[in-house]
């Protein structure tokens, strides 16, 4: 009987500052490569790992390197309970343990051949940079391709190397709430974002990742672009134990986030009980 | 052909499973049989802090439970169910693959739905056996039963239970539910002043299996502890995550979220409602509140809307 709440070991091989509070992490196995889902890929974009710190507990973490990399898989941290304070203490060479890939991923089957919006916030970031780098990988399958990423000021944008290293492929737009002096990009999730992005609604799908920028995301940009509800894809977030469908912490009405999700349409997702 | 064991004979047939097995006896307790399987607070994986080594821990053993209501043993079939699919609980298996449920019922029995051997009372003096299966069948010594071609049997009706028959029509149960919260049915408001959520109605339930895992560390700092435990969907942290938000702030969507899950959810997921109408809920909850009247209520409104 396998035993689904044993986590492998994994060491930690480079620590990178993101932001104030945010530290990304490149988690490599013991021994050999992280092995290969049926799609040929290391792991669905908008996949999860369960990290454990022993001493600490557990908890999910969207991947947030390219799935076609099979040395390790890079999660992003943001110190905000007691877990991720002692994630935030550790150096490289230390060790953690590691459940997973969980969860469905972004449908990529679905949204190859169309046009591609994406949007998240802040700490959102991970499950769009895998999607991104699947995207940019196998570009021929796709039509124009937008990132929308917003933070609360300059200083708080993650992944700012691949911002710009994206940007060479598909369409990636900044905004932040509170600008400073040097910043050009747009200042919140406003209409005028909506200009610049040119799709044919009939045949664009959305990818996001809440809950901060999705309610605006909604307002200003999917539903003036025309872009169905049936279209839109939500990463969506909720405390979580087991990660197995078992524990009952992170049901969305009759789906659980950690089996059905973490990736719901958003038409589906919207009526659902909490 | 029936297979009789008279009454006083049981607890030395008992004595004898007792070289095989620890015999428990669940019938007086508060705590129902998935407390054996699924403790309420158990150590999954220790790790060593200095060497780093991770151990799962294993805390099974040969247990026969002898359980003596039907609504029970029928929940321990649907936890099996529940903890089966999709993958396997591993900890609860390790326990339950290792242990055999034993019914000892003093009312007649149509169909037994859970258990591996089943006593029903059939007069004063006698049990007739039902053997469910093969983990059954091994605990027939033949000492202590008897062929019987037509034993003298006496019908022992079962108390009526209304509520029972609700959950035949899972359906309307699981319709009804889900519309009385979208129609801002009264009953929840009214609910959400009485619960005290203090989570007693999900400890006392055979069917609940909410947990939360949690490391504990030794005073030294040498040795961890990976442990879970019960959880209660009711209690105020249930959904809250790192960083404050709580996605289930008042104890009005809490308390509902509890009747979505055995009522709504648990329908779509297996088809049935994830309760046996055993009324321990009812019977242990502190504020009073009748869980089969409440959806009595609901059911009524639901039709007359």
């Amino acid at each position: 009987m396998k035993n689904i709440y044993k986590p492998f070991k994994v060491e930690i091989v480079k620590i990178e500052e993101h932001s104030s509070d945010v530290k990304l992490f490149r988690l490599q196995k013991e021994k050999g490569h992280f092995s290969v889902n049926d799609q040929g890929i290391v792991f669905n974009p908008g996949q999860f790992v369960l990290v454990s710190n022993f001493g600490y507990g557990e908890a999910p973490f969207g991947i947030a390197s390219s799935p076609f990399e099979a040395r390790y898989v890079d999660i992003l941290v943001r110190r905000a309970g007691c877990l991720t304070k002692a994630l935030h203490q550790l150096k490289k060479g230390d060790q953690l343990f590691l459940r997973g890939p969980y969860g469905n991923g972004f449908p990529i089957d679905f949204m190859s051949g169309k046009d591609v919006i994406m949007v998240t916030g802040g700490c959102g970031i991970p499950p769009m940079a895998a999607l991104t780098e699947y995207i940019i990988e196998k570009k021929w399958k796709f039509g124009r391709v937008y990132l929308i990423y917003g933070a609360r000021t300059p200083a708080d944008l993650l992944m700012k190397d691949n911002l710009e290293k994206w940007d060479k492929d598909i369409k990636v737009i900044l905004t932040v709430d509170q600008p400073d002096k040097n910043w050009k990009g747009h200042v919140g999730m406003v209409s005028k974002i909506v200009k610049e992005i040119k799709v044919d609604p009939l045949d664009a799908v959305a990818a996001m990742c809440g809950p901060g920028p999705m309610m605006d995301a909604l307002e200003y940009i999917l539903r003036p672009l025309g872009v169905s509800d049936r279209r839109i894809f939500v990463n969506m977030e909720r405390k979580m134990q087991c990660g197995v469908g078992k524990c009952q912490h992170c049901t969305v009405g009759d789906k659980f986030v950690c089996q059905d999700g973490p990736v719901f349409n958003f038409d589906e997702i919207d009526k659902a009980w909490d | 052909m029936e297979l009789i064991i008279e009454k006083k004979k049981i607890k030395e047939w008992l004595v004898v499973l007792g070289k095989d097995f620890k015999v428990v006896d669940t019938r007086k307790k508060v705590l129902p049989p998935k407390q054996y399987f699924f403790p309420v607070k158990e150590d999954l994986f220790s790790f060593d802090l200095k060497s780093k080594k991770l151990k799962t821990i294993d805390q099974s053993e040969n247990i026969l439970l002898l359980i003596s209501s039907l609504n029970k043993l029928e929940a321990m079939t649907q936890l099996d169910e529940i903890m089966e699919k999709p993958q396997k609980d591993f900890f609860y298996w390790q326990k339950r693959d290792k242990s055999v449920l034993v019914g000892i019922v003093d009312e007649s029995i149509k169909v037994p739905y859970g258990g591996d051997l089943v006593l029903e009372k059939i007069n004063q003096k006698e049990y007739r056996t039902w053997v469910l299966n093969s983990k059954g069948r091994n605990l027939l010594k033949d000492k202590f039963f008897k062929k019987v071609l037509k034993p003298r049997t006496i019908n022992y009706p079962s108390k009526p239970n209304i509520f029972k028959e609700k959950l035949l029509d899972s359906e309307l149960l699981a319709e009804a539910v889900e519309w009385s919260w979208q129609s801002n049915h009264k009953i929840w408001n009214e609910l959400a002043e009485k619960c005290l959520g203090c989570g007693i109605c999900t400890y006392v339930c055979p069917l609940c299996h909410c947990f939360s895992m949690e490391d504990q560390v030794s005073l030294d700092n040498s040795k961890c502890f990976r442990c879970r435990q019960w959880d209660a969907c009711t209690l105020p942290r249930f959904s809250q995550i790192a960083g404050g938000h709580n996605f289930h702030k008042t104890i009005k969507e809490r308390y509902y979220n509890w009747y979505y899950h055995k009522f709504v959810r648990a329908y779509r997921q297996y088809g049935k409602a994830q309760c046996v109408a055993c009324g321990a809920c009812k019977d242990n909850c502190p504020a009073g509140i009748k869980i089969g009247e409440v959806l009595k209520e609901i059911v009524k409104d639901y039709k007359k809307r």
